[in-house]
């Protein structure tokens, strides 16, 4: 019986290939899409799930209570995590961890490393297997250095790397390491993604030796695994005793500024981020955000699309299933019972579907490697393969075909057997479930075209919005050396200025957006100006900063080297005049570290030095000529941008043979930290363009049988005089009407989730109606484009010809 | 074999309610031949279509085999069908994708025969209808008493007692439609009772018996001479 099931599946298949072509066709494109988009939002949500206590480990972080509300941060003071063990019941484990990217030489060789400093229970919480060398802890004495596999070949090549010694440039001189270890190379799915991992107390002077008691510095994160018996929530209460006694200078100060303690009576509340969530979590001033929504949209489009295909299926299903109907009737006449024919249609569309999955992943396969490169992701399929996921993929799958292929198949198996026989169909009324789901499709790709089109303007918004300063034209350069840095910015200087194309040169220890070397950095401080505390963000600069990156000055003046008192003067922007709420901002003077009085001399215009996210905050420049500048900002003349980029790696090249030139526009730069909002867009651009194609397949699968059932009714209303117009309209109208009810359904949906999305930025678009009309016009030209294909056609037949058919 | 007795079914569409069978009685012994005639829509078909069990009456009984079959529900119908009851269409109802032997072999597997002896019956069946040499062709290659042919080939596989033919030579000339007439008079010969549902007199003349019919009631019933002689 199978077999003869077998036999008349394949048969039917290709006496109705077309529909069989499209239905494979869209299935294969759906599961494709599905895979791939699957396989990346997996990749995303299975982050660090690799850790063995990954159910144990956490971030600390603290909400502290201010004047203006609460404040977020997860940097911690040196002695915090040794005290908060020792003091706190329940931490099994802790470790501070910092990272940086020094340079690392090995005989002749120099390179940049991506490090992290960390404490020896680093490699006790964490699971990273140690491959080679001291296998009990790699981090076990000072002035060690472990590397991973892939490191070890670069520096070492095939010699044996554990036991030779490596030198790390450090507060400006060259310190020997011993190679402890080699570690497995980092998981792709790793939130801590490094080359190297050194003891933490051999971070450089500035921030480990100088802080190494102080409670008021912060300038690490701290992670710690609790004990089985300890909860989250219970460790979080007992902590506020640690809390009150080591920072009870802060909380005074916050007392005192006017902060209301928190729901119980806290000023300072030490709060435990689960280690899972980390890679979703964005941390800023005011708040820690677990943010899913990449992958849950991701996979969301994944099912839309999933679902789309099977709509094509179902309703192409009851549509060829009305022209078998004589062959229902007959078997049903010789005795086949309900459940034998059910087997029968589903066995049919279980075989197109597991051919379409066989394309499909195929298909996947094949352009695994484009979708990497264009979503900048290194999901892969072996990444993300686990029994748990094959058998979810299969039982997905199982669901699909059950449903997609399965309803047809029960209504089919459920006609009326004289019915049937007759040919004729039971009740009009499925045509309502066909439209409806043919309108729901239109109301996913409508909503999803109008996604996509927020999704351009507001990407195209932030590339393009004046930020205030300058940057299409300067070019900023990482100063990485092994040489003085302030040292190294002299020699650069003198070999630019006043050479042709080149306009001026400073620097400064920040970047603005994102650079080469992929570093961002905040610095943020706070101090007593009459009676109150104020935060602003610090920026360590040299002379010509606000003129190099045109940033307009409105009051006052900028650091001028005819002031040698200009090391105790700052330049700060409007958003920090507000902030000290003087009438004359030039007149602020303030105290900092209870003795030296700095003074203002200048205000800039507020720009946005941060993401367009943020709204725009406080910010203040000092002149100190000893704070190191890790940062070369070049500006040059507007012709001949890349001839002059090219002049500024030459004479790199020749102060630093050794290390690569990372040079870059500003404007690339702010293009590299909208990295996530174009991977979105992408993904959902891509996501509404499969969709109006497969609903459209859809839709032209249905036209093409309306217009066959009507042929006969085309023939003879052109015989009694219509023309070839009224024909098509007539024909187009019933799914056109679909769309236009798909678009009411749509657009307000779509005006809802891109207005929540939206809300995420602090600067923005408008929506305007635009927009969705557009969306739903795309749509509407679409899916008439689709059907005129052969409605006109029909409706320009010879009547003579369609009559003759009946 | 078969006894009905005041046999109604209605029609009921929107406004209209259509009495396809008004209290219509009749008995069919075991081994007859019996034409059924009437006008178009006095509800032939309708019968034919209750007696075949792919209907289920409005009203009154339905004897088949000694065992009252009104009110039986589809499974059971289906059931007492597939082993009991072969059908002959006016418009054949091959499967259009399966090959002359797989349309006769359908019943066949409904009913779960086994592979090897479907083979040998469907093979002696169209030996005897003389077919044999169209088996590996699809319905659509054969001319239309071919088809038939084939479709009173998978009507008697199963060996049913009781054969329904509605109008089979309806859509058959006269050369195609005597060899139709031929067969069915052979197969009654051989035992298989036979009711045949006929616009044409001449084909009414291969039955024992005519029952004419008008509106949904029987109006007469006569022996045929031939037979009675016999
Ligand atoms: N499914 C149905 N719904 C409504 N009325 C029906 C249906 N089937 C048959 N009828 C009506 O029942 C009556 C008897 O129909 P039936 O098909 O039995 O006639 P018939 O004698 O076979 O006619 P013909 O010789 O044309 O085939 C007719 O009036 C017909 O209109
Ligand atoms: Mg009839």
């Amino acid at each position: 019986m199978i077999l003869n099931y077998f036999k008349i599946a394949l048969r039917n298949l290709w006496k109705d290939r077309t529909f069989t072509f499209l239905n494979v066709i869209g299935l294969s494109t759906a599961f494709c899409a599905a895979f791939l988009l699957g396989m990346f939002a997996i990749f995303g949500l299975s982050f660090d799930q690799f850790h063995e206590n990954i159910g144990s480990i956490y971030e600390v972080y603290t909400n502290s209570q201010t004047a203006k509300g609460t404040e977020i941060s997860n940097a911690n003071p040196i002695p915090f995590a040794e005290a908060l063990k020792e003091e706190v019941p329940g931490v099994k484990k802790i470790t501070r961890v910092a990272n940086g990217g020094p340079l690392v030489t090995f005989g002749e060789k120099t390179l940049k490393l991506d490090v992290l400093w960390a404490d020896r229970d680093f490699f006790d919480i964490f699971s990273f297997p140690v491959v080679g060398g001291s296998k009990i802890n790699p981090l076990q004495n000072k002035s060690s250095i472990a590397i991973t596999r892939t490191t070890a070949q670069k520096i070492f090549g095939e010699m044996n790397a554990v036991g030779q010694t490596v030198t790390m440039r450090r507060d400006n001189e060259d310190v020997p390491f011993v190679v402890s270890a080699v570690i497995e190379d980092i998981p792709e799915a790793s939130s801590f993604q490094f080359d190297a991992i050194l003891n933490f107390t051999d971070l450089p002077a500035s921030f480990y030796a100088a802080n190494k008691d102080r409670w008021d510095a912060h300038n690490h994160p701290v992670y710690l695994q609790l004990d089985a018996e300890t909860s989250a929530a219970k460790f979080e209460k007992a902590t506020a005793a640690f809390s009150n006694l080591h920072f009870a200078d802060d909380i005074a100060t916050a007392k005192r500024d006017g902060a209301k303690p928190n729901s119980d009576g806290e000023y300072r509340q030490i709060h435990l981020l689960p280690f899972e969530d980390i890679s979703f979590t964005d941390f800023n001033s005011n708040s820690s955000k677990v943010n899913k929504t990449l992958p849950y949209l991701i996979l969301g489009i994944a099912f839309l699309i999933l679902f789309i295909a099977s709509v094509n299926f179902i309703n192409m299903g009851i549509a060829k299933g009305s022209q078998r109907l004589r062959e229902i009737g007959m078997r049903k006449t010789l005795g086949a019972s309900k459940g034998q024919l059910f087997l029968q249609f589903w066995g049919e569309s279980i075989f197109v579907f597991s051919l379409s999955v066989f394309f499909g992943g195929l298909l996947a396969l094949l352009l695994l490697d484009k979708f990497q490169t264009l979503f900048e992701t290194k999901a892969s399929f072996a990444l993300i393969a686990s029994p748990g996921i094959v058998l979810g993929l299969l039982l997905s799958l199982l669901l699909i075909t059950l449903i997609a292929g399965g309803y047809p198949a029960l209504l089919m198996s459920k006609l009326d057997t004289l019915l049937a026989l007759k040919g004729k169909l039971q009740h009009t009324g499925k045509n309502k479930v066909r439209d409806v789901l043919m309108a729901v499709q239109f109301c996913i790709a409508i909503l999803l075209i109008s996604g996509t089109l927020v999704l351009w303007s507001q990407l195209d918004f932030m590339r393009t919005k004046d930020l205030g300063f300058n940057k299409e034209q300067v070019i900023t350069l990482p100063l990485n050396t092994k040489k003085d840095r302030a040292q190294l910015l002299q020699l650069l200087r003198n070999a630019l200025e006043g050479k042709p194309g080149i306009i001026s040169v400073t620097a400064a220890d920040n970047i603005l957006g994102l650079g080469k070397d992929g570093r961002s950095s905040t610095i943020v401080m706070g101090f007593d100006y009459k009676g109150r505390e104020v935060k602003t963000n610090l920026l360590n600069v040299d002379y010509d900063y606000p003129k190099t990156l045109d940033i307009e000055l409105i009051q006052g003046r900028a650091f001028n080297k005819q002031y040698a008192s200009d090391s105790l003067s700052i330049v700060i922007n409007e958003a920090m005049a507000k902030e000290f709420g003087e009438k004359d901002p030039l007149s602020v003077r303030f105290l900092l570290n209870d003795s030296i009085q700095y003074s203002v001399i200048g205000v800039v215009k507020d720009y946005n030095f941060q993401g367009l996210n943020k709204t725009i905050e406080p910010i203040s420049y000092f002149m100190n000529p000893s704070s190191p500048k890790y940062y070369a900002f070049i500006k040059v003349a507007p012709n001949n941008l890349s001839q002059s980029y090219d002049r500024v790696k030459e004479v790199w090249n020749t102060l630093e043979p050794d290390t690569e030139f990372l040079g870059s526009f500003l404007d690339e730069n702010i293009d590299r930290t909208l990295k996530e909002e174009r991977k979105m867009t992408t993904m959902i651009s891509a996501g509404s363009i499969l969709a109006i194609i497969l609903s459209c397949i859809g839709l032209f699968a249905i036209s093409l049988l309306v217009v066959n059932q009507k042929r006969k009714e085309i023939g003879i209303r052109k015989v009694v005089g219509a023309s070839t117009s009224t024909i098509t309209v007539l024909l187009s109208k019933q799914f056109l009407k679909l769309v236009v009810f798909a678009f009411l359904i749509a657009t307000p949906l779509s005006w809802y989730l891109t207005t929540q999305w939206l809300q995420n930025y602090a600067y923005h678009i408008n929506l305007s109606v635009w927009i969705f009309l557009a969306a739903g016009g795309i749509a509407f030209v679409i899916a008439l484009a689709t059907i005129s294909v052969r409605t006109i056609q029909a409706a320009l037949q010879n009547p003579v010809d369609s009559l003759k058919t009946e | 074999m078969i006894t009905i007795t005041d046999l109604e079914k209605y029609y009921a569409t929107e406004e209209v309610r259509t009495i396809a069978l008004n209290k219509l009685s009749f008995k069919v012994n075991e081994g007859e031949f019996v034409a059924i005639m009437g006008p178009s829509g006095c509800g032939k078909s309708t019968l034919l279509n209750i007696l075949g069990l792919l209907d289920d009456p409005d009203g009154g009984s339905f004897v088949f085999n000694g065992i009252e079959v009104a009110g039986f529900n589809e499974r059971k119908r289906a059931d007492l069908r597939k082993h009991n009851i072969g059908f002959v269409f006016q418009s054949f109802n091959l499967i259009d994708e399966l090959t002359v032997f797989e349309n006769v072999e359908l019943p066949l597997i409904y009913t779960g025969v086994k592979p090897a002896e479907r083979k040998e019956r469907v093979d002696a069946v169209l030996e005897k209808m003389q077919i044999m040499h169209r088996r590996k062709h699809f319905p659509q290659q054969l001319s239309g008493g071919q088809q038939q042919r084939v479709a009173v080939a998978r009507a008697v596989i199963n060996n049913p007692k009781l054969i329904l033919a509605d109008e089979p030579t309806g859509n058959l000339d006269s050369s195609n439609g005597n060899e139709v007439m031929d067969l069915l008079t052979e197969l009654n010969e051989t035992g298989t009772t036979i009711i045949m549902v006929t616009h044409s007199e001449h084909d009414a003349k291969y039955s024992h018996r005519i029952i004419r019919m008008l509106d949904g009631q029987k109006v007469t019933e006569n022996v045929l001479s031939e037979y009675i002689s016999k």
